[in-house]
């Protein structure tokens, strides 16, 4: 096949002129006559009974026009899952007790924001305030506070209180693996709470109109947003319409339906006119969804050779006070510890664990990140402890292509050990590894060097589990792309418009896409599950290929020329036996609606990963398959550590992926610089700080974010496994959020080479490190390490 | 201290909007040469006015409290944050926002640049980031990194981590970057 135009070079974005311009419309952008202000009352309590709420004197009060509880709703629960095993569990409004500070209560609409917070003022909550638990290993204690009871599967086995869900599998018999290892070692790795920080903050407006209800609002999955808003509104499908606006960021913190989205809609449903709600960037940091802290014990036993024997986790997650997306996290640990490396005997159990924080949310990586630290970093010292490099102990144990994972799916082209070959050749990271542990260094400034390692799953099957695409022949050859995929600054419009042009043979400024709005575009999986690229692209693929064939086969009747003969190029049908024969796609499109008795020309597709595998894997169990598309990846952290303050930061990072190959090299770059600053966050300066269940530290003044002194120099390498071919299905894989992974790991592992501090907790804050230091310095003088047990730091 | 007490207390865009007392003013702007006549409240902030009486919604709030940078203007020619920043103290004043960058319709070399180096992803902190760059641009026509760090470091960008926002400014004011994408 000729030559790719589109696929596989750097098209500028799409949507750009429209960013660079203020041009582009976000939710908050959308201005309707009428609007009212909506505003949320939340708890103040982390864990209280509602004795009573009084909104009387709330809704006497002039300019407010309505003020909704609980009792106002229908009743009907939601839920990030909502699984047989694990129904929706959440109202939209508090009913009966309070489980989190900024737990949603009741919301007004009120003719501006003044009325609208004096309306809340007024609105008299009478609590019972009950204890409450804030530690997920203490809320498991069978005495603990009972925020809801433990999960009736669990509850008949397991003492443990607070239980949302759990994940156990295994495979072999580790014990006997362990019995069989040369070295057997056990850690434990904690990691903090951290905020999204989307820039733009949750907004939504809600209208309306007789049997439509519009909403805007910022979101990562208009399908998703419409079925739960449909589902708890008691509204059908075709009542709700969740129109496009742009995207200012997500990274996981915009899927879930939230309280105020439902309270914007109600309102406007009770008042009959449009409602506002913005939640403020305080709100967001108190109240909002953010990640989920793992607590992760690995146990790990090996040959001398550093071949892996057994494997044994327990992971605890800190799941919020409702179900959220825990058990989902804990299922998906389990994923991310199988994916990179072969373990014949592993025994996996992990605990979603209810507590008195806000629900939590996905959060870029969901959960990688904090596994792969603890993986990683325990691979590492493993490996100095039988004197291995950290290359060689991963390259042993790294997945082959096409090999076969305990669940059943197949990594097919993937190729984690060549991704782990191209960094340490492109880093020089075994010359580098250990010179600032080996000689006395002199100054204060010390630099490390760390590579971690990692595997992301993408576009499994999730509601609503398919994606459409339509591509509507405009009479002048043009074309008009319909895709239900949100662009939330990855650039899914960008990719669709290359894979379109490229099949339809015209240029990128042929294509104008409509994107994300349910009542005029397809169902699409959204841009939450990694798997846009390959799940809408194909889709978009096969649309604009049925468009194609439409062209051809008209063309084939007017030219009198077999449908084999014919292909197309520059925005017209040719004949390969005869390339003078060519009809414009003009022409084709005339005499389609001429001759075929008014046929204009669409071609539609449809996508979805494993197409013929019906089942979904059990998040309990682990059985069933996942997905077809395991992205892998290795990444170096070179890091300099300040060895008297204790500050540390990224110098340069260098990310080789197996993303099967970039449609769009420069857009997946974009991706890899934005995860490894998102990673220095994680690793050296973010953290969401509470106190029973209270943030702290609500604002980007005392949350410090990477700013632009913070960044650092990123590389990235493709390590191509995949091809395109016109008119064929093609597999991509995740870029877009496992890369957050392997470079936190590898940022602790350069942390310890820098220092031989070894950093068990996230983040590695200056008093981890300068405490880290001091447990060092009475081994130079004595001369004695113990090795064996590591501090928590 | 209640935590709706604590949110009635940072949420400045709203304590603007509903302050009841306090005589209007009435202010004169010049909003990208054009010229405004407004009846604003004492504590109003330039932003509201911007995107809520004037109507030019490209200027992004996003924490309301000083901290971001999405909400930058040019205030005679200088970067300010909009959401901290009264109207009435900008009367008489001349204020550039991001719909002023292009010139009938064609792009401006710093708005082309960020395109062609990937530097807009969700977008969102792009006004304010292409605000304080222009304003950076207008102080030193070649900017050093060290100059580039200082003059976006109130910018928070979440997406791109900064890098490909470094190498727009190189471009534009052509120190040897070249665009990345086509
Ligand atoms: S919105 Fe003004 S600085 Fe953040
Ligand atoms: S492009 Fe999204 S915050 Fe900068």
């Amino acid at each position: 096949m000729s030559e790719l135009k589109f696929v596989g070079k750097s098209f500028k974005r799409k949507d750009g002129p429209d960013k660079v311009t203020g041009r582009a419309l976000y939710s908050e952008d959308v201005k309707l006559p009428g609007i009212l202000i909506g505003r949320v009352l939340r708890s103040p309590h982390p864990h209280a009974r509602i004795v009573s709420i009084d909104t009387s004197r709330a809704k006497a009060l002039p300019g407010v026009k309505a003020v909704i509880t609980v009792e106002d709703t229908k009743g009907i629960k939601h839920g990030f899952v909502e699984t047989p095993r694990y129904p929706a569990d959440q109202e939209v409004l508090a009913r009966g007790k309070v489980v989190h500070v900024g737990e949603e209560l009741a919301a007004v609409a009120a003719v501006d924001s003044f009325t609208a917070q004096q309306a809340l003022e007024l609105i008299n909550v009478e609590y019972e305030i009950l204890p409450g638990v804030f530690d997920p290993e203490k809320a498991m204690d069978p005495e603990a506070p009972k925020i809801h009871p433990s999960h009736p599967k669990i509850a008949d086995k397991e003492p443990f209180s607070n239980i949302g869900g759990k994940t156990e599998c295994g495979w072999g018999d580790v014990e006997k693996g362990f019995a069989e290892s040369d070295y057997v070692r056990e850690d434990r790795y904690e990691s903090q709470l951290r905020t999204h920080g989307y820039l733009e903050p949750h907004v939504t407006l809600a209208h309306w109109e007789s049997d439509k209800l519009n909403i805007w609002t910022s979101s990562m999955g208009t399908f998703v947003k419409r079925a739960k808003l449909a589902k708890t509104l008691d509204l059908p499908y075709s009542s709700v319409r969740i129109h496009k606006t742009y995207v200012g960021g997500t990274f996981g913190g915009k899927i879930d339906l939230y309280s105020h989205e439902y309270c914007a809609a109600r309102l406007s449903i009770l008042t009959g006119r449009p409602v506002r709600i913005v939640a403020s960037r305080e709100e967001i940091f108190s109240a909002y969804r953010h990640s989920q802290p793992l607590i992760v014990e690995v146990k790990t036993g090996v040959k001398n050779d550093g071949t892996i024997v057994a494997q044994q986790l327990r992971v605890i997650n800190n799941a919020g006070a409702y179900r959220g997306s825990g058990v989902v996290v804990v299922f998906l640990a389990w994923g991310f510890t199988m994916a990179p490396y072969r373990c014949p005997n592993l025994k996996y159990e992990g605990y979603s664990v209810y507590t008195n924080y806000t629900v939590r949310a996905p959060q870029r990586g969901h959960g990688c990140p904090k596994v792969r630290f603890a993986i990683e970093s325990q691979l590492d010292m493993i490996a100095e402890a039988l004197g291995i490099d950290p290359i060689t102990i991963r390259l042993r144990n790294a997945r082959q292509p096409s090999e076969d994972l305990p669940n059943g799916d197949n990594v097919h082209n993937g190729n984690l050990p060549e991704c782990i070959r191209v960094a340490a050749e492109k880093s020089d990271l075994l010359k580098k590894y250990g010179e600032a542990r080996k000689s006395p260094q002199t100054g204060h400034i010390r630099r490390g060097i760390g590579i971690g390692v990692s595997a992301y799953f993408g576009g499994s099957l999730i509601y609503p589990n398919s994606s459409g695409v339509m591509v509507k022949m405009n009479d002048d050859g043009s074309a008009i792309v319909l895709t239900g995929a949100i662009d939330v600054g990855q650039g899914a419009e960008t990719v669709i418009c290359q894979i379109v042009a490229e099949e339809l043979a015209i240029g990128m400024e042929d294509v104008k896409i409509i994107s994300s709005d349910t009542d005029t575009t397809p169902q699409d999986i959204g841009a939450w599950v990694s798997g846009m690229t390959y799940i809408t692209g194909n889709a978009a693929r096969q649309a604009a290929g049925n468009a194609r064939a439409k062209l051809i086969q008209v063309a084939s009747e007017q030219m009198n020329a077999p449908v084999e003969d014919l292909w197309v190029e520059d925005k017209a049908v040719f004949n390969r036996q005869n390339p003078q024969q060519r009809m414009t796609y003009d022409q084709v499109f005339a005499a389609s609606v001429a001759t075929h008795r008014g046929d204009t020309i669409i071609g539609e597709g449809f996508w979805r990963t494993m197409r013929d595998v019906p089942t979904h894997p059990s998040l309990a169990t682990t059985k069933g398959r996942w997905t077809e598309n395991y992205a892998f990846s290795a990444q170096v952290a070179e890091v300099e550590v300040d060895i008297e303050t204790g500050e540390a930061k990224l110098v340069k990072a260098l990310t080789v992926h197996d993303c099967g190959f970039p449609v769009n090299p420069a857009l997946v770059k974009g991706q890899v610089d934005g995860q490894v600053s998102m990673a220095m966050g994680h690793a050296f300066m973010e953290e969401v700080i509470t106190r029973n269940g209270y943030t702290l530290n609500p604002n980007w003044l005392d949350y410090r974010m990477p700013t632009i002194h913070n960044m650092a120099a990123s590389e990235d390498a493709d390590v191509i496994t995949e091809e395109y071919r016109v008119g064929e299905p093609y597999r991509t894989k995740e870029v877009g959020e496992g890369l957050v992974s392997g470079i936190l790991a590898a940022m602790a592992n350069a942390v310890y080479d820098a220092t031989g501090v070894r950093l068990y907790t996230t983040p590695f804050s200056p008093e981890r490190i300068l405490s880290g230091l001091k447990k060092l310095e009475p081994s130079k003088t004595t001369g004695v390490r113990d090795q064996q047990s590591p501090e928590v730091l | 201290m209640s935590y709706l007490e604590t949110i009635s207390i940072e949420d400045t865009a709203n304590v603007a909007k509903i302050e009841p007392k306090g005589r209007s003013r009435f202010i004169t702007l010049s909003i990208n040469g054009e010229r405004h006549e407004i009846t604003v409240k004492p504590r109003k902030m330039l932003i509201e006015v911007i995107r809520d009486t004037v109507g030019l919604t490209g200027t992004k709030g996003s924490c309301s409290s000083g901290t971001c940078g999405a909400c930058t203007v040019l205030l005679s020619g200088r970067p300010v944050l909009s959401c901290i920043t009264l109207a009435v103290e900008c009367d008489g004043k001349e204020i550039r926002t991001v719909e002023d960058l292009a010139e009938n319709g064609k792009l401006s070399a710093l708005q082309e640049a960020f395109l062609d180096q990937g530097a807009v992803q969700c977008g969102f902190c792009t006004p304010g980031m292409l605000m304080s760059a222009t304003a950076l641009l207008e102080r030193h026509s070649k900017p050093s990194l060290a100059q580039i760090k200082k003059g976006l470091e109130g910018n928070l960008c979440r997406c791109t981590g900064y890098n490909a926002i470094v190498d727009a400014v190189l471009q534009v004011s052509g120190q040897g970057v070249t665009p990345v994408m086509k």
